[in-house]
């Protein structure tokens, strides 16, 4: 308190220092090549701060020391990134997973797809039988071996995404990442890809469309459909076979509502329906019910379109059938969020209900190539902790058959083809691999997927009904399989256009190239 | 410094009433103190001495009744107008900056009174505030704690600079409130000197239950009961009064 | 005690000196990830010690400000995606988010400049989940997407040494106000009001007013660390300032000890290494922490810290030292002899 006079002596003292960072911070970002200095002399790093002497230098020593120990590169474990791409010789894969948040839950589900991918594509054993998080081991494409460096434990937030991939690029040292989950996510790490050419970004599950379409990173590739392409089919039969020529939407005001909407009401529209009225509660809405009131009454409006996720989907349900009077199938749609468990809640009269695609085709389709990627997956582990069995052991094929994680499968398996395709050239910031992917076809399970100029999936999507089985209660039933959804519903999206938000929706009428092309699927089996 | 005309108070109250909900505190107080008058207020604990205090010192707002200082109406203005009406009060419950230094807390109440609160450079000042700093810290005989953190000072300490702070901004109106509590018999008698050395223009309103204090440093007391003013005069008169011997004097000898 | 720089003062400088030459030897991931994160949480985590230490308020609005100024950055320097897009010049966009960010601080300033103790603890809290459901339900300036794409100025553009010096430079002078700050007629008074705002009012300041002010000098020492963040993440979306990471800053804080303004940077850095090391301990794996335990983990760190120090790590730095000065007499031996030990081990 009384140091007064010390202040004039270590303001000086300061002001020198400051001097010095100032210029070594004009010419300290240009000498990287400095910086090959052995580990062990990272040690001062940590008296940054008197105290804790202890902590960070052990954290901070075996990091140090088992980032190499992990990579079999020689001698390359300090240089930066960009000097590795020259001579990289081996895949450090990254999965872009998600431990936390409202999608923790699939953290082994998309891990699983990642890594089945490298089981079926690199000859990979899966380390442990029960659980996909404990990595592989053995992975290898024409030589180029697959080495997993890390997987990311994301939140769903953009924030802990980039910092996440930051950590298994820049520090792990990846070079390929498969990844992340959610829309948002994906959008913050295309960005970040493009800062950095010399690794290979593999979408994992996220259905933004900017993602691809407005930001087009060069070395971002996304081998499924977006949360718009998801719904495409359905608006062409609600309005040419249910027979609706106006729709009220109703949808979670954020990323992925917007997206799920605009792709309804593009195709809705496409084919001549009109889109009267549109909400958009917030997201983590409680009481719908205001909401609700701003929709027209049932007898002013053909039906409507829901695109309500998580508790919202009930809570917004019930707050109609109170207001608005009964919930039926032929005045109801849905995007993936409308499933068979609503009915639990809100009775029968549901059934008849159409609901939109995901990443996958549903569950009661069967072929020998659906067939035969389930059954990869029960033979990969003996049980996994998915998502839809609640994280309890269940049968790997329960996890494999829904959309999560076959979207990082199918990322997984294009890449592991694609390099088997260039013979495991990685030379030049992935040219040969890049150039493959931007051109290949590849024959999923699900359907063929290629990409676009984008590097954004054109794949096959489903339409679904629930309908009651024989026992009364509602299932879920595909309808008709849309083949070659692009991006861009025929014009309707370009690089041009605005993401899609609660104000730009436009409605017009305009073809749309997968129109009178759908397949009609018959008790699973589809007609073609 | 203008010396108003004796006639014209320079604090005066009109039925100053403070209540708590139901509870009366003051009810109904007239008081007119001049110029260079030293007056102590006396009488029983919860007789609204320093409900009084608060309500000329603007800590409470009274609900009724009018203060004035120096003619000014004050009775709705906050607390932090009264300085620089040249006010200056002492808490019977030692009100301390505890993280501060004895030279800090000295430093502050100055600042408070002549300004420069947002000052982030030195000013001119700022020196001469230091020195009368130093010099009341050595009327209330704390030279040698001058750098300690007052936390760090005895009870006895913090008493005697709880006088300082009012001293160092040299007031017109000083309320010191149980100035001698907490002091050793020592103590006491410096303080006593201390108040009875000011100087002849400074006013001076002071709560004790110290008659020894109170009553050689007063030239006129009041003495207060249930919040009311029950009697008034020089010591002796107070000395003299049943009244007050009985309500007060009584029970405390 | 005049004359001479205190061994506090010596280690402090010791310790920017390191911090200058810390690119020197340090990995680039360390330095570009760890060390300009530990910088920017550094920074906004010492606006809450400032607050708090010199003015008694433990406000959790300071991420908040943090973030307007984060969102500001990105609404007037995005040219597509979410937000305004108004394509900005980044330095007219710096200017801008900083005159934002201080105005919003000095309006949330005002509207709590009354309130004390618990109290003021739950009103920045609303004022912090009011901002997240802001950005997130305002669409005009973010909406949950958040503003993407965004590059810091060509200055900064794939020189990320120049960001972490900027993140250094800017800590040291914020350090250095600060402390100088709690020097003047205005810092003194702070602390005065800290200690008793009752007698500081009937000593005639204005309490209220001093308090909105030190919340605004705040606000704007937290938008700059939103400034580099934002040039730094690349990005911001609402659940950047929701309530996770609002609390975050706290533990930062508390870590380092929320009464020493160095604790700050140091919380920062234990709190920034531990969530990119401790998945890399051998062993943590077998006993059940994996990256999705990490809350967990720095949780039972709070708490273990909490347990030996209220102080946090300075209030243990600070034992240690006058145990050592108890035990070896005299108080400089330890104080001075405490860097060298460290500096040996690091030839070793």
């Amino acid at each position: 308190m009384s140091k007064r006079t010390d202040r004039k002596r270590w303001l000086s003292i300061l002001g020198i220092l400051l001097g010095f960072a100032l210029i070594a911070a004009a010419c300290g970002s240009d000498d990287d090549g400095d910086d090959e200095v052995v580990a062990e002399e990272e040690a001062p790093a940590e008296e940054e701060a008197p105290a804790e002497e202890e902590a960070p230098a052990e954290e901070e020593a075996p990091a140090e020391e088992e980032a190499p120990a992990e990579e079999e590169a020689p001698a390359e474990e300090e240089a930066p990134p960009e000097e590795e791409t020259a001579g990289d010789n081996e895949v450090r894969l990254g999965i872009m997973a998600e431990c936390e948040g409202a999608f923790g839950g699939f953290h082994e589900d998309i891990t699983a797809g990642a890594v089945l991918g490298m089981i079926n594509g690199a000859g990979a054993t899966s380390n442990s039988t029960t659980t996909a998080l404990d990595g592989f081991s053995g992975a290898s494409v024409a030589g180029t071996p697959i080495n997993l460096v890390g997987i990311g434990c994301g939140d769903d937030t953009p924030d802990r995404a980039i910092q996440e991939i930051r950590t298994l690029v820049e520090q792990d040292g990846a070079n390929v990442i498969i990844g992340p989950l959610s829309g948002d996510e994906g959008i913050a790490i295309a960005n970040y890809a493009k800062d950095h050419p010399e690794v290979t970004f593999l979408d994992g599950s996220s259905g933004a469309q900017d993602t691809t379409l407005s930001v087009q990173a060069p070395n971002y590739f996304r081998w499924h459909a977006d949360g718009a392409q998801w719904n495409a089919g359905i608006g062409d039969i609600l309005h040419n076979t249910a027979g609706w020529d106006t729709a009220a939407v109703i949808a979670d005001d954020y990323g992925f509502g917007w997206t799920s909407a605009a792709g309804f009401t593009a195709e809705f529209c496409a084919v001549g329906g009109d889109v009267v009225q549109q909400v958009f509660p917030p997201l983590g809405t409680t009481d719908y019910s205001s909401f609700v009131a701003q929709l027209p009454n049932p007898d002013e409006v053909d039906g409507y379109f829901w695109v309500i996720g998580g508790t919202g989907t009930n809570a917004s349900l019930e707050a109609f059938l109170n207001a608005k009077g009964d919930l039926t199938g032929d005045q109801h749609a849905g995007n993936l969020f409308f499933s068979p468990a609503l009915a639990a809640a809100l009775g029968t009269d549901i059934a008849g209900a159409y609901v939109g695609g995901f990443a996958n085709l549903p569950g009661d389709i069967s072929t020998p190539e659906i067939d035969a990627y389930l059954a990869s997956a029960d033979a990969a582990w003996e049980t996994l902790a998915g998502g839809l069995s609640g994280n309890e052991p269940a049968e790997p094929s329960l996890a494999a058959g829904f959309g999560f994680m076959y979207a990082y499968y199918s990322a997984s398996a294009a890449f592991t083809e694609a390099l088997a395709a260039v013979d495991g050239d990685l030379s030049d910031n992935h040219a040969a691999l890049r150039a493959e992917m931007s051109t290949m076809t590849w024959e999923g399970p699900f359907g063929d997927i290629s990409l676009d100029e984008n590097r954004q999936a054109i794949a096959d999507t489903s339409v679904q009904q629930l309908v009651l089985d024989e026992n009364e209660e509602v299932i879920s039933k595909t309808v008709v399989i849309v083949p070659a959804v692009d991006q861009t519903f025929g014009g309707t999206f370009s690089e041009e256009t605005d993401p899609p938000e609660r104000d730009n929706v436009s409605c017009e009428e305009r073809d749309l190239p997968w129109v009178g092309n759908a397949i009609p699927v018959v008790d699973g089996v589809p007609q073609n | 410094m203008t010396i108003d005309p004796p006639s014209d108070p320079l604090l005066r109250l009109r039925s100053v009433t403070v209540a708590f909900g139901g509870l009366v505190a003051l009810a109904g107080v007239d008081l007119d103190v001049v110029q260079g008058e030293r007056l102590a207020v006396l009488g029983p604990n919860g007789a609204g001495k320093t409900t009084l205090f608060n309500a000329v010192a603007g800590d409470i707002r009274p609900t009724g009744g009018t203060v004035e200082i120096r003619g000014v109406d004050c009775t709705l203005l906050p607390s932090r107008r009264r300085p620089t009406l040249g006010l200056a009060r002492t808490y019977q419950k030692t009100r301390l900056f505890a993280g501060l230094s004895v030279e800090d807390n000295l430093y502050l109440a100055q600042c408070g009174k002549e300004g420069s609160h947002f000052k982030l450079w030195r000013h001119g000042r700022e020196a001469f505030w230091r020195e009368r700093a130093r010099v009341a810290a050595g009327r209330v005989w704390l030279s040698d704690q001058f750098d300690v953190l007052v936390g760090d000072l005895s009870h006895g300490q913090q008493r005697q600079l709880e006088v300082g702070m009012a001293v160092v901004t040299q007031p017109d109106v000083m309320m010191l409130d149980e100035p001698a509590s907490g002091l050793s018999r020592g103590e006491r008698e410096r303080l006593t000197e201390l108040l009875t050395d000011l100087a002849a223009e400074e006013t001076l309103l002071l709560i004790e239950h110290d008659m020894d204090v109170a009553l050689k440093v007063a030239e006129r007391v009041v003495v207060m009961a249930d919040g009311e003013v029950v009697a008034s005069g020089t010591p002796d008169e107070i000395r003299g009064d049943p009244l007050v011997q009985e309500i007060y004097l009584g029970r405390q000898r | 005690m005049t004359g001479r720089p205190s061994t506090g003062t010596m280690v402090i400088s010791a310790v920017v000196a390191l911090l200058v030459l810390l690119p020197a030897f340090g990995s680039d991931f360390f330095i570009d990830f760890v060390m300009t994160r530990t910088m920017m949480l550094g920074l906004a985590a010492s606006t809450i010690v400032f607050l708090s230490a010199y003015g008694g308020m433990v406000s959790l609005a300071q991420w908040l400000i943090f973030g307007v100024s984060g969102f500001m950055i990105g609404n007037a320097v995005a040219e597509a995606g979410h937000g305004l897009k108004l394509g900005w010049n980044p330095w007219v966009a710096v200017i801008f988010a900083l005159g934002i960010a201080t105005a919003v601080a000095f309006v949330l300033g005002a509207l709590s400049a009354r309130t004390i103790g618990i109290y003021y603890l739950m009103l920045t809290l609303t004022y912090a989940v009011i901002g997240f459901l802001f950005f997130g339900q305002v669409t005009t300036f973010s909406g949950f997407g958040g503003v993407t794409g965004l590059d810091p100025p060509g200055f900064f553009l794939d020189h990320p040494k120049r960001l972490y010096y900027a993140g250094v430079v800017l800590s040291v002078i914020a350090y250095v106000t600060f402390r100088a700050v709690a020097r003047t007629s205005f810092g003194i008074a702070l602390q005065g009001i800290r200690d008793d705002p009752v007698r500081m009012s009937s000593l005639g300041f204005n309490v209220p007013m001093h308090r909105m002010l030190a919340f605004t000098l705040a606000g704007f020492v937290a938008a700059i660390a939103g400034v580099l963040n934002v040039w730094w993440n690349g990005q911001i979306d609402p659940t950047s300032i929701s309530i996770g990471p609002t609390l975050d800053l706290l533990i930062i804080a508390v870590i380092g000890g929320i009464a020493h303004l160095e604790g700050a940077w140091l919380g920062a850095f234990v709190f920034v290494a531990a969530n990119n090391y401790l998945r890399d301990l051998p062993l943590v794996d077998n006993i059940g922490i994996t990256e999705a335990r990490f809350n967990t983990v720095i949780g039972a760190l709070v708490l273990l810290i909490m347990v030996l120090s209220p102080d946090g790590l300075m209030g243990i730095i600070e034992k240690v030292r006058a145990a050592g000065r108890r035990v070896l007499g005299g108080p400089t031996g330890p104080t001075t002899a405490a860097p060298e030990p460290r500096l040996r081990r690091t030839s070793s």
